[in-house]
């Protein structure tokens, strides 16, 4: 809030509105390993400058296509690592992706530690290098846990540190998510994805995107 | 000779079934009193307590019950009715390091046969008998002899490289009765 606060004050504050849709497809295999894969857009509404120009064109930004395969390392915990292909503005960037989840299951609700490192190659960008460490929390709505057919609140906290150029940023998410359990294997989650990047060198830009994802077991 | 042989058969069939990890799956929803059996709902009232009282209706396999759970002096119950209200039994959380020592070594000496290596999440102690009875018990904290008492224990147990949560319950000499896995949550909204 105070960040956000400072830099209305500043004239290079911008801003981007959108929607995020997202489609997630897990699948558990043998051996405790398992696979995600994953489809998310990115549709930009609106964008400008704090008090200042504003673009309301629309403009379907980029889309992802994500495959990760994970191993089950200890009763909560699981080591993944995976690719992403990128298509934005024509353009293609590969990212490869290594994470680390624990799942910590306390009195009335779930919570996720995610560490995780990726690094982004593409030919319109030089190479981006990012450590990025996210807490997750699940508060079911009714009952001591998720179960079919009930409600839950999911608040994301995303903090990325990114590497580009010898250029250092730091990107905040907060993502609060009602979600909705229809069955074991179908749960579907919306909300606000709030992110907050450039503010270390005053050109802040505050990100609203509307929320919409599809979590599937197969 | 007959009839007795095909008794002994299954006793043992019974009991080896038993023994064997069955997977549990349990559904626990948080109800408001209005929802409770009122038989249930008079037998907490009547132990008038000053602490708040939370309702869930759990939901497994074959059965559905109702559960009252509070906490009182820092100690958590749990306690455990039937789908009309009829109490089933009184579970009280303890510390695994209060427990007896020849109960806990006839407990460990369990674990250690069933995994390659363990750690005891959660220990409830575990008290059944008549309505009578367990009213006494709560409102006294007095055992009467009738009373049984089971030990259930939540352990994270690893077997042949897979880690898995296990509920086992133990008689009160430590002698094992069933075991069941657990079957943990997808998390996999929380991970991508």
């Amino acid at each position: 809030m105070l960040l956000q606060f400072k830099n209305t004050v500043h004239a290079q504050s911008s801003y981007q509105f959108g929607a995020l849709p997202s489609l997630n497809l897990n699948k558990k295999m043998k051996n405790d390993w398992s696979l995600n894969f994953k489809i998310e857009s990115r549709l930009l509404f609106q964008s400008g400058e704090i008090n200042g120009d504003v673009d309301k064109n629309f403009n379907n930004v980029l889309t992802d296509f994500s495959l990760i395969g994970a191993k089950k390392i200890g009763l909560n915990s699981r080591i993944a690592g995976g690719y992403m292909i990128r298509f934005k503005e024509g353009n293609l960037y590969h990212r490869f992706i290594q994470q680390y989840v624990i799942v910590q299951k306390l009195s009335g609700f779930r919570l996720a530690h995610r560490f995780l490192s990726d690094q982004t190659f593409s030919e319109s960008e030089e190479p981006e290098f990012r450590l990025r460490y996210r807490i997750t929390s699940e508060l079911p709505l009714n009952g001591e846990s998720v179960n079919p057919r009930e409600l839950y609140l999911k608040i994301n906290n995303e903090y990325i540190n990114s590497l580009q150029e010898k250029t250092y940023d730091l990107e905040i998410r907060l993502v609060p998510l009602l979600g909705y359990e229809i069955t074991d294997q179908f749960k579907i989650e919306t909300g606000v994805d709030y992110r907050i990047n450039s503010f270390l060198t005053d050109n802040t830009r505050h990100s609203y995107w509307m929320t919409l994802n599809f979590f599937i077991e197969l | 000779m007959y009839k007795f042989k095909l008794l002994i058969f299954l006793i043992v069939f019974f009991v080896s079934y038993n023994l064997f990890a069955q997977d549990k799956f349990e559904k626990e929803s948080r109800i408001k009193p209005k929802d409770v059996p009122s038989k249930a709902l008079s037998f907490i009232d009547s132990l008038k307590m000053d602490t708040k009282v939370k309702w869930y209706l759990e939901e497994g396999l074959n059965k559905k019950s109702i559960e009252a759970k509070y906490k009182q002096n820092k100690v958590s119950y749990s306690i455990e009715f039937d789908s009309i209200g009829k109490i089933e039994d009184i579970e009280i959380e303890v510390n695994w390091g209060d427990l007896e020592s020849s109960l806990s070594e006839s407990i460990s000496s369990q674990l250690q046969q069933n995994c390659s290596s363990h750690r005891i999440e959660k220990v409830q102690r575990q008290f059944t008998g008549s309505e009578n009875d367990l009213f006494t018990f709560l409102n006294t904290r007095i055992i009467l002899e009738h009373l049984n008492i089971n030990y259930e224990i939540i352990v994270r147990c690893k077997q042949l490289n897979e880690v898995d949560l296990f509920e086992y319950l133990f008689n009160k000499n430590g002698k094992l009765i069933s075991t069941s896995k657990l079957v943990l949550k997808n998390s996999s909204q929380l991970e991508y």
